[in-house]
């Protein structure tokens, strides 16, 4: 308990700093917002008055924390291109890609735990090679390459889905869900090579040490010291590269994203990217950034929980 | 080294060596002029283009030449400021320790916290869009943390053995134990760190050029390419097709040699 708290504090803490820089940068680089919205010949007058209202007046720390807040409370700044409050207008893409990303995590976690172990207990057959060299081709194909085969294979060709019309969750929730998943696919694809890949290795690596020769000695099948020992040591490192994994799979969607055509927080991000629509870039990176830290702390957590020596607080 | 080559590695070697060959002839000569809009447009691959032509009749071939080039130099100059920067930075922290090592590697751990090709993002959009050196410097920025982490174990753990202390008592200097006796040692691990980072580097460029942040044109990437082909999908597939694969292949033939290379570190073990 005491270990959750103290993972629980320090995720606070890194959220904080992670917002706090990145309030920071886009402070710096954004310049007047208010000249940003009106145009370069609006009058000192109008200027100050959208000053005022948007706050910005307000000393550096004022506004920061105004920000964070917004979090919790939802005003978390107007869209320079939108006229609208940022908040209404991530909302919703952030479902979408949330539900993105768990599925593509579900498919690989389901897909690649199953697999690595087969892998392994097939290791040395006459086709081993055959094996590697086919994880390493999944690895190498980039999940975009994927989502333009599938739009021309499944949208163009057989029209399971129509790439690019995405209808939301409320007027068609059976295309979105396709959408979805031919997404969540061609994220999957890659990771699942690289994570039967490393559970492979982990489990090699495991099977060589000592308490596993001794189980062996007394008399235990390999099988089953695979299963009941090896195996839960080996969830430590699956657990934490997991983890990793769900990190990045907030990144590459945004590509996927664009690639399908489904209006998730990546492809908006690009958008406003190019529109220099600061407050929801930093919004959105926010966003990702706790993301990325909560997955961190989820995978220690989880891994916590399997491995009691963790909790002493000293890493062997 | 009399020991028999990893099957992989030398599989990985060949595509490489293949895929580098191309590229170099593709610097200087192409079947065709990548950008002349005059073979008709949208033709099967045939025998004269044998990747087929777009929509405004360019010789597919000849552009897939020219986008191999770009995207092959703009990973290999990424993983160069990536290794370079990052083996520094790994060397200082791992062999020295102390405070630099303290703020450094939190710097390190804060920088994590966004998703690379994020970050990767944002520096573009910073340093402003479209450039081909503001994609080098933005990837090759983003990948010095992993090169960092990956040297500074290396040579923390390095530090302590036996070699160095002998070499300490002959009177070597720091800079003498790092650059002679340390940084050889360290191949073994930085090697197989390149050419997964020289991976990466192709994917994330190809990735951006993809979301029309990378390089745009007159300069072709094969990215930049797969988002044009997107467009012509129903009526060209084999744009989309031809160009992707090359990427795949690319990326392919450097990650057996990775796989290879870190089979022969298992035996050496």
């Amino acid at each position: 308990m005491k270990y959750v708290l103290k993972r629980l504090g320090l995720l606070l803490v890194t959220m904080i700093l992670v917002s706090f820089l990145t309030f920071l940068a886009f402070q710096l680089v954004s310049g007047d917002p208010a000249v940003t919205m009106l145009g370069t010949d609006a009058t000192a007058a109008q200027l100050q008055t959208l000053r005022h209202e948007l706050g910005l007046d307000l000393p550096f720390l004022t506004r920061y924390f105004r920000w964070l807040g917004g979090f919790f409370t939802g005003n978390l700044g107007v869209s320079y291109s939108y006229r609208q409050p940022v908040w209404n207008l991530v909302s919703s893409k952030l479902t979408i890609s949330l539900c993105l990303s768990l599925m593509s995590f579900v498919l690989i976690a389901v897909i690649s735990i199953p697999a690595g172990i087969f892998s392994y207990s097939r290791t040395g057959g006459p086709l081993s090679w055959l094996r590697t060299v086919f994880n390493q081709l999944c690895m190498a194909v980039p999940p975009f390459f994927t989502g333009i085969l599938f739009s021309w294979c499944f949208g163009i060709l057989l029209k399971i889905f129509t790439p690019g019309d995405f209808p939301g969750f409320d007027s068609d929730f059976a295309e979105s869900m396709r959408h979805i998943f031919f997404g969540a696919v061609c994220l999957a694809i890659p990771r699942i090579a690289m994570t039967i890949r490393m559970l492979r290795s982990t489990v090699v690596s495991e099977m060589n040490k000592a308490y596993v020769r001794t189980a062996i000695s007394r008399g235990n099948d390999r099988r089953s010291v695979l299963m009941r020992h090896v195996l839960k040591n080996s969830m430590l490192s699956v657990v934490s590269f997991l983890g990793q994994t769900l990190a990045e799979l907030v990144g590459a969607g945004i590509v996927v994203e664009q690639v399908l055509g489904i209006p998730g927080l990546g492809r908006f991000l690009v958008a406003s990217i190019s529109h220099r629509d600061y407050p929801v870039v930093q919004t959105i990176v926010v966003i990702l950034a706790f993301w990325v830290v909560l997955a961190g702390t989820a995978a220690d957590l989880i891994n916590q929980a399997i491995d009691p020596r963790l909790r002493q607080g000293s890493r062997s | 080294m009399k020991k028999k080559i990893n099957p992989y590695l030398l599989a990985g070697l060949i595509i490489t060596g293949f895929m580098l060959l191309v590229t170099i002839i593709g610097v200087f000569w192409t079947p065709y002029v990548p950008t002349a809009m005059k073979y008709g447009k949208f033709q099967m691959p045939s025998a004269a283009h044998i990747f087929g032509t777009d929509n405004f009749g360019r010789d597919i071939f000849s552009r897939v030449l020219k986008g191999t080039a770009t995207t092959f130099s703009i990973a290999l100059l990424t993983v160069s400021i990536g290794a370079v920067a990052g083996t520094l930075i790994g060397a200082v922290t791992g062999y020295f320790g102390g405070f630099i090592d303290d703020v450094l590697m939190r710097l390190n751990d804060a920088l994590t916290a966004f998703p690379s090709f994020l970050l990767a993002l944002l520096i573009v959009s910073l340093v402003g869009p479209g450039k081909k050196y503001s994609v080098v410097l933005a990837l090759g920025i983003v990948f010095i943390p992993s090169f960092a982490r990956v040297m500074r174990t290396e040579f923390a753990s390095l530090r302590g053995r036996n070699f160095v202390t002998q070499a300490r008592l002959m009177g070597a200097r720091n800079g003498r134990i790092l650059l002679v006796h340390l940084l050889p040692n360290t191949i073994r691990v930085l090697l197989p760190a390149l050419t997964i980072g020289f991976n990466n580097a192709v994917l994330a460029e190809a990735s951006m050029s993809f979301l029309g942040i990378g390089v745009t044109p007159p300069d072709a990437s094969l990215g930049y390419m797969l988002s044009e082909a997107q467009g012509m999908l129903a009526s060209g597939p084999w744009y989309a097709i031809f160009t992707g694969l090359t990427i795949v292949l690319l990326v392919f033939g450097v990650g057996l040699i990775g796989e290879g290379l870190q089979a022969q570190n298992r035996g050496v073990d």
